[in-house]
């Protein structure tokens, strides 16, 4: 039992990584309308702009606003795209196309990148917080957590109670109307995307030291932030960010269970089958009778 | 003359090995259909960019074209790329084979080339050197022998190098499976258990490629591990070690094998504490020595890189030059099968075992590594000798 409540706090870390990813990918869908494939590869990009800096000597102090800008200008671009393009298409082919550029940003990356090799990444915060069932849980992890929270609640808030924030929901429900009435639509959604850039990349430079640091594993990280993130329905970000922290969570019992942990990268997806089952329950039953 | 001609003689077994081969040295290969044609099948763009294994072998066969050739015949090879595709690498070793001509490939270094194209090569009667070879047909197939030792007999090496030189009682394993690799280090694990009489503490095939390894550290620590051998690769070592440190592990012994064993791992841990090992394929090249001599002069002649990946490439050409040097006649496919299954040993300062193709079902026939130790972001040589296992049985 012990072991399981270890294998459990152990999954924090990966559960903070994929709730503030899930938390931002709520946040596109329900402001740009568009289902983001790329979010982590956003975050990808502008973490490795500051471990290039970081490598040929910068300080941290230039090294992370300069990636938080990066992350936020290579944002900006698909958002110029997306806006661009395909305003009017379906939440379908945006999808489609923002998994087309996924592909796209991890080919150039990878190569930009030097592949497979490995960088030496600058831990933004050190040393473990507390031990807990004899895990130390790290102050990297707390801080990605209290990111997705704080993200989570500035967001409510300010969707809730400002005018700013009205204008951004009539947006993604109702573009054309939204611009018919004189709403700035598209400088509105670059700025969403901006948003995202910004605050993927500041979590990733948190998460990148302990996960595998190159640039298509933390690109990946999207798979499990868009489970998440379907735990919400897109809508609630309470939701995906419990839904992220389960996540992680899941995988760490998983792998503590020997049966279990071969199927560990199965979990978002049962996770995914789950819910949507679940969320279709009510249509499925009311055509049984 | 005849001190001049014993003279030439004996500079040219000195340059290609020819004494080693145990050839005649009077052998002349003769290339009436023009240059000598060989090839290799790599990965080079796709996931990982293995080319520095095939440019390796270009570098080889280049300078020695510029010195005359092999009694005046040139060797034309071509690098295929197999972008890490089954097709494309099928394509790529048809294309090799029926257009290009080749009489036997060699110095490739490709994630899946060997299971894709053995039966290829059999059908067809040609031969691979391999320079780095990766999946298991690698060394389960009559074709093919690579140069390098290879995940699998590394596997067992190290094993055995951490319970005899390292003395820890409980090794753990843990494996990223990719494609059919799980029987191969099941294999590899057993003859470690055969060889030594002793049994793994705990074997875990589940490590993931991406992902947290946060829960199966704490998994090793809580099952009392000594050692936890992985396969992980670059980032994954990295990864492995950072969660260790952030993790406060203490007392165990990391150990990886040759895929781990590069420079950017070594600088982006510069400040761990915690014991990292690893088995190299040849001789580890990061160490300026007389050992090295004759692969550096080669790449610092080319303008190439120094990598391991390069040692396989070098390697493997080397090989094919000095078996196409044995030859007496013309070559074709079946005169260099013929000199390769007699299965010669052939000796380079580079590895640490001979070479030998032969005529077997199977073929791995390196059995040897040297032990690097991660100290203050270096590799460090952990002893000077070869670590050499017991033959297979």
């Amino acid at each position: 039992m012990n072991s399981l409540l270890a294998s459990a706090v152990a999954g924090l870390s990966a559960g903070g990584a994929y709730a503030i990813l899930g938390v931002c990918a709520v946040f596109t869908y329900r402001l740009v309308a568009v289902v983001n494939f790329t979010g982590a590869a956003i975050g990808a990009a502008g973490t490795f702009v500051m471990v290039t800096l970081y490598e040929s000597g910068y300080p941290l102090a230039i090294g992370v606003p300069a990636g938080i800008a990066a992350g936020a200008l290579v944002a900006t671009w698909i958002g110029i795209v997306m806006t661009t393009w395909f305003a009017g298409a379906s939440a379908s082919t945006k999808a489609a196309v923002t998994a087309a550029l996924l592909v796209g940003i991890i080919a150039v990356g990878l190569r930009l990148t030097g592949g497979q090799h490995p960088h030496s990444f600058p831990e933004l915060v050190t040393g473990s917080a507390f031990r807990f069932a004899g895990v130390e849980v790290t102050r990297a992890s707390l801080l990605t957590l209290a990111i997705a929270v704080v993200f989570t609640l500035v967001t409510e808030q300010f969707l809730a109670r400002t005018r700013t924030g009205l204008q951004l929901r009539a947006l993604s429900l109702r573009p054309m109307a939204a611009e018919l009435i004189g709403i700035r639509v598209r400088l509105l959604a670059l700025c969403v995307w901006a948003v995202v850039g910004a605050v993927t990349s500041f979590a990733l430079m948190v998460i990148a030291p302990l996960r595998s640091p190159d640039f298509m594993s933390l690109s990946l990280l999207v798979v499990p932030a868009l489970a998440a993130a379907l735990i919400g329905a897109f809508t609630s970000f309470r939701a995906a960010l419990i839904g992220g922290l389960m996540i992680g969570i899941i995988e760490g019992v998983a792998s503590g269970l020997d049966t279990f942990s071969q199927y560990r990268g199965a979990i978002p997806f049962l996770v995914i089958l789950a819910v949507l089952l679940w969320s279709q329950r009510g249509a499925r039953w009311d055509e049984a009778r | 003359m005849k001190y001049l001609t014993s003279l030439l003689l004996t500079s040219a077994t000195a340059c290609c090995g020819l004494a080693l081969m145990g050839g005649s040295a009077a052998a002349a290969p003769t290339c009436e259909d023009g240059p000598i044609q060989l090839g290799s099948v790599s990965t080079i763009t796709g996931p990982v960019d293995f080319s520095d294994g095939p440019s390796g072998a270009k570098a080889v066969f280049d300078q020695l074209n510029a010195a005359g050739g092999i009694n005046g015949c040139t060797i034309e090879y071509t690098m295929a790329d197999d972008k890490g595709d089954p097709q494309v690498a099928a394509q790529a070793a048809r294309d090799l084979i029926d257009n290009r001509n080749v009489v036997a490939l060699g110095g490739g270094a490709s994630l899946l080339e060997c299971a894709v194209n053995a039966g290829t090569y059999k059908r067809n009667d040609v031969l691979s050197v391999q320079g780095v070879g990766v999946d298991p047909m690698c060394f389960n197939a009559p074709t093919i022998a690579p140069v390098n030792v290879g995940p699998y007999t590394l596997t067992t090496a190290m094993l055995d190098y951490a319970s005899n030189e390292l003395k820890n009682e409980k090794l753990c394993a843990f494996f990223i499976i990719l494609g059919g690799t799980q029987e191969a280090y099941a294999q590899a694990v057993k003859r470690w258990e055969a060889m030594s009489g002793k049994t793994i503490h705990l074997v875990d095939m589940t490590l993931p490629l991406q992902g947290d390894l946060t829960p199966y550290l704490i998994k090793a620590r809580d099952s009392g591990c000594d050692a936890v051998l992985t396969n992980q690769v670059e980032p994954g070592v990295v990864q492995m070690i950072n969660t260790a440190d952030a993790q406060k592990i203490e007392g165990i012994d990391w150990i990886f094998l040759a895929s781990g064993y590069t420079e950017g791992v070594a600088k982006a841990l510069p400040d761990t504490r915690q014991p990292v090992y690893l088995g190299t394929e040849w001789e580890p090249y990061t160490e300026v020595n007389a050992a090295n001599g004759d692969w550096m002069a080669v790449m610092e002649k080319a303008g190439l890189a120094k990598t391991a990946f390069s040692q396989g490439g070098y390697l493997a050409a080397k090989v094919l030059v000095d078996t196409i040097s044995s030859i007496d006649g013309p070559v074709t496919r079946e005169t260099i099968k013929a000199k390769l299954t007699e299965g010669k040993p052939m000796k380079y300062s580079i590895a640490g075992s001979d070479y030998v193709f032969g005529d077997a079902a199977k073929h791995a026939p390196m059995q040897a590594t040297k032990v690097m130790q991660l100290s203050g972001g270096k590799w460090v040589p952990r002893t000077t000798d070869w670590y050499v296992l017991p033959p297979v049985e």
